[in-house]
């Protein structure tokens, strides 16, 4: 049976890592190493090229895993195998790097082709004063009004709970449908 | 930090409307390869530009001709920095950045490589902008451009509009770039087959009843059992 798992993935730089480290239960797992391409150097030393892992535990017998995945695509076969079974998950993207959209397409793309699971996009780095707004950046990412696109700060732990909890609403919103119950009364907002 | 990128990844028209969103202040930078461009924006206003070049620092346009030229550039970089001393200089521009936009376009042969990132077709589905307009906005639309305009929210792509109005496909496609780029329309995002979105429902199952445990009822024992295990992590999560 697969872990209890949400995935939080987003191009390179997006910031994954911190994402998970801000919530985790426990000192996050990571797998970074030097980056040796040029440009990629530019935005930072050390990059996840397997995963980033943290938990929240639920009760004392139940974890939820949070899955980072690794941001470039060429480490895309990575991202099928942490997306099976998942509850849902985070797409990050970089709102001061209007440069990485054409990338965090792909990735939504590829990522709606690899699972139907339910999913939220993040758009973090909104403590910048030069960051895009959420609207623009979901107009960018051609966002239909139906996937909650959020305002995100990686390291706030207060901003990185707000992310889960649409996250969560939304599963529960859809979990709703699936079972042909209506209402949301039954479900905790 | 800073917002960065090139002009392929965001166009200045796009960058104008995000300043006047914000509204930003702070000082914008370009850098093609052999003019440098400054634009200072203060809450969301173009206040002051001009263009250098690179290996003498002399001034090749200021003020409102310099923002067209750079709208004309079709690649540079560009780095937005935030501050407030921008507030400090005196108003050189004579117009606003929307009838900048138009005044470029108007130079241009091709307005439809303005924003690259957006393919319009006549299969395209368009939406009047929420961006607010500058109040004061001295831009002024041609016929075309408001034929389409008074279409947009009535008909569901842009085939019925030009069936609607009788304009041209080509110069349909035309139009809606410059309508696009200075901001007035958007273009609507495909709409997700939400039916095709599920959640794992028997990963939901499982964990719910082992954590429900041997006072699992009839009804916990179906989907009452992932609504459960759903509250649960909300909860726990909200307690964080």
């Amino acid at each position: 049976m697969q872990p209890l798992k949400i995935v939080i993935t987003g191009s390179y730089s997006a910031g994954k890592t911190q994402f998970i480290r801000t919530i985790s239960d426990i000192e996050t797992v990571s797998t970074d190493y030097a980056v040796t391409l040029d440009e990629e150097r530019e935005l930072k030393r050390e990059t996840t090229v397997a995963l980033d892992f943290g938990t929240i535990a639920i009760n004392d017998k139940l974890n939820l895993y949070l899955f980072g995945t690794p941001g470039q695509e060429r480490f895309d076969f990575m991202w099928e195998h942490l997306a099976l079974g998942a509850l849902g998950y985070v797409v990050l993207v970089d709102s001061c790097r209007p440069g990485h959209f054409a990338e965090t397409q792909r990735l939504m793309a590829r990522f709606i082709e690899i699972t139907d699971a339910p999913f939220v996009v993040a758009a973090n780095k909104q403590d910048d004063p030069s960051a895009l707004p959420v609207s623009y950046v979901r107009r960018r990412l051609g966002i239909p009004l139906e996937i909650p696109v959020l305002p995100c700060v990686a390291t706030e732990r207060l901003s990185v709970k707000t992310v889960l909890l649409s996250l969560l609403r939304h599963i529960a919103s859809r979990y709703q449908e699936d079972s042909g119950e209506g209402g949301a009364e039954s479900v905790e907002d | 930090m800073a917002l960065d990128g090139t002009l392929r990844d965001m166009s200045l028209s796009d960058l104008f409307q995000v300043f006047r969103m914000g509204p930003k202040t702070g000082i914008l930078l370009l850098t093609s390869d052999e003019q440098r461009g400054i634009i200072y924006v203060a809450a969301g206003q173009l206040i002051d530009a001009a263009i250098m070049a690179s290996e003498d620092r002399s001034i090749l346009a200021s003020h409102d001709e310099a923002v067209i030229l750079m709208l004309l550039w079709d690649d540079a970089r560009f780095t937005f920095r935030p501050t407030q001393s921008v507030l400090d200089r005196p108003l050189r521009m004579k117009h606003d950045s929307e009838w900048l936009v138009m005044e470029s376009l108007r130079r241009r042969d091709d307005p439809t490589q303005v924003i690259s990132y957006h393919t319009i077709t006549l299969d395209t589905q368009l939406q009047l902008s929420p961006l607010p307009s500058s109040a004061e906005s001295g831009v002024s639309l041609d016929v075309n451009q408001w034929r389409i305009l008074s279409q947009v929210s009535s008909a569901p792509d842009l085939r019925t509009i030009c069936e609607a109005t009788g304009i041209d496909p080509t110069q349909a496609i035309r139009t809606v770039a410059e309508l696009l780029a200075v901001g007035l329309v958007e273009i609507v995002p495909p709409k997700l087959q939400t039916s095709k979105v599920h959640v794992h429902e028997e990963t939901l199952l499982h964990h719910g009843r082992a954590m429900l445990g041997s006072g699992l009822s009839a009804e916990q024992g179906g989907h009452a059992a992932g609504r459960v295990l759903l509250d649960a992590i909300m909860r726990r999560v909200r307690g964080l």
